[in-house]
């Protein structure tokens, strides 16, 4: 554990890293409806980078755009350097790519599928080695169409990650997996990173961005909302922290003078304090002082799952 | 839980040029078709039960009705225009439109497999489908009632190439058109049902009616047979203008890039 942890913090990307992917004012239509409304964001090298948002917020057209599996109808993206519009095959060929709803056919085995995509690329990984590391050895001559949801998604990881590409994008990757089968994926995408591959996720999915992402963007009909890192973005929102406690017999007009506090509420024996900043500490030594510690002195911070749904709600209004 | 141990290959496979890469994929395409039972019917069955039944009723002496030759030559050299027909109108477009609905297609384009080096690799599947059906076709009618040999093969050979181009135009823009395999399978037979029978496959020129006639007339199916029996057995009553299927490749392969373009953007 301790040497992933390690390893996490090796490959964490910092601001003086090398710019990998750099989107300006990105537009698409799909007929009168425009899905994806001027947006910029870049991604840096190394990174493991989130694009979340709800269902039709336009994730999965920008990362189709940045493929060069889409034309774009305004704006800028270069990615590795490259323009996908007119070097769609050769960038290609650098990147990896794990799709939403994309497929292989039903008959064909899953060596015949790593051996086809490794043929395209010009230094690909060993293949035995692959198949030990995603745990494809033993499905080695079974066909994709009885492969089970978890080991489909074992095997588009792999296909993504044979040409060692520097920049792997994966676009919800964990859908309709069960919840054990959504933690092991979390672990893959976590080792990809710490080879030292950058990874834009694409995901609907707010605590696996939470968990996994070092930065996101999070967008919504179209448009990005929020840019930072996960706790960035709850701060940055102005989430307000609510310190709770039991004391029947404290008198409340002793807190209100704390710094920060904006409100101190009783609930029959329970104490809300509600402000922002270092509360819980305030709190705490000022009930030491009152020689009142409590037994359950918690605090209640917002989420990145919160400030989503406020994101959204706001955005929609 | 029994473990299979599978011999891996160790060895680092080379980056293969586009011409490799169109033929190493039709040669893979080639085997998952061979998995499918299916195809091998629709593709090879059908064509060779019909013309070995139509051959064995109308018989083997030559005949006024099939412009003086004998009815099974007249059946068995057409049907190679029929198994095209097939290639063209079921076979490709289901499989493209399969491809396209279930993502197996993007998941291609998305790991660096370009627009030319796929539709290459259509091309050379459907030359091979097209060629082995047609030649089991041949194998079959020739083995159960005789064949004489081609009075034209220079000729022979440009009609199968003209058919061969004008069908796979045809399965291409059709595949690129229809949204899903089912809907494929489904106007696929619509298709190749009217054209089997009025385009050579089925009666005679000389028992249709005159507006049978003037639909078989504009039907590239019964250019390409007319072609085919012309440069065969030298003589035919089907139409026969080698422009006619040459110019429906060119308008397909022209409706499937734009489809495929527009889809694309």
């Amino acid at each position: 554990m301790r040497s992933t942890t390690r390893a996490h913090a090796l490959c964490r990307p910092d601001s003086r890293a090398r710019t990998v992917v750099e989107v300006q004012g990105l537009e698409k239509h799909y007929g009168p409806s425009q899905v994806v409304r001027g947006i910029s964001f870049s991604v840096r090298e190394g990174e493991l980078f989130g694009l979340l948002g709800s269902n039709g917020a336009g994730k999965t057209t920008t990362v189709e755009i940045l493929q060069g599996l889409r034309q774009a109808d305004g704006g800028s993206v270069a990615v590795l350097g490259l323009n996908p519009r007119v070097a769609g095959d050769r960038l290609r060929r650098v990147i990896g790519a794990q799709l939403q709803d994309a497929s292989l056919p039903e008959r064909m085995r899953v060596g015949e599928a790593l051996r086809l995509f490794a043929s395209l690329h010009p230094s690909p990984r060993r293949l035995d080695e692959l198949a030990d590391e995603w745990q494809l050895a033993d499905l080695w001559r079974r066909p994709f169409g009885a492969l089970s949801g978890g080991e489909r998604q074992r095997l588009f990881v792999a296909l993504a990650l044979v040409g060692r590409p520097e920049l792997v994008f994966l676009d919800e990757l964990t859908q309709s997996l069960d919840p054990l089968s959504r933690r092991r994926t979390w672990d893959v995408v976590r080792r990809v990173r710490d080879t030292g591959t950058t990874v834009v996720l694409v995901t609907h999915d707010v605590e696996e961005a939470e968990r996994l992402c070092d930065r996101i963007v999070v967008m919504h009909e179209g448009r990005v909302v929020a840019d930072g890192t996960p706790p960035a973005i709850v701060s940055a929102l102005g989430g307000a922290t609510t310190v709770s406690f039991t004391d029947p017999d404290l008198d409340i007009r002793r807190l209100p003078d704390l710094p920060g506090v904006d409100s101190v509420t009783r609930r029959g024996t329970r104490v809300d304090v509600v402000g922002t900043g270092p509360i819980l500490a305030h709190v705490g030594a000022r009930l030491v002082d009152l020689d009142r510690p409590p037994l359950d002195l918690r605090a209640h911070q917002p989420t990145l799952e919160d400030r989503f749904v406020d994101l959204v709600k706001e955005t929609s209004r | 839980m029994t473990a299979v141990t599978v011999p891996l290959p160790d060895a680092r496979p080379t980056p293969a040029a586009p011409a490799r890469t169109a033929i190493r994929l039709a040669a893979l395409e080639l085997r998952l078709l061979a998995r499918e039972p299916a195809v091998a019917v629709s593709l090879v069955g059908f064509p060779a039960i019909t013309v070995l039944v139509l051959a064995g009723v109308f018989g083997e002496t030559p005949d006024p009705d099939f412009a003086g030759v004998a009815p099974s030559d007249h059946y068995i050299v057409g049907y190679v225009g029929v198994v095209l027909a097939a290639l063209g109108l079921i076979t490709i477009p289901v499989r493209l439109a399969t491809y396209r609905e279930l993502g197996v297609t993007r998941r291609f384009r998305a790991s660096g497999l370009s627009g030319p080096v796929m539709i290459a690799s259509e091309i050379i599947l459907g030359a091979v489908l097209g060629t082995v059906s047609a030649a089991l076709v041949l194998a079959a009618g020739a083995a159960a009632y005789g064949l004489s040999l081609p009075k034209d093969p220079i000729g022979v050979l440009a009609w199968y190439l003209a058919g061969l181009a004008c069908f796979i135009a045809i399965g291409g823009a059709l595949g690129s058109l229809l949204p899903t395999g089912r809907a494929a399978s489904a106007i696929g037979n619509l298709l190749f049902v009217p054209m089997f029978l009025l385009g050579g496959g089925g009666p005679p020129r000389d028992v249709m009616t005159s507006t049978m006639e003037s639909l078989s007339d504009v039907l590239p199916l019964s250019h390409l047979i007319g072609g085919l029996r012309q440069a065969w057995l030298g003589t035919t009553d089907d139409p026969h203008a080698l422009w006619w299927p040459v110019l429906v490749a060119i308008v397909a392969l022209l409706a499937a890039l734009h489809t495929a373009r527009r889809r694309a953007g």
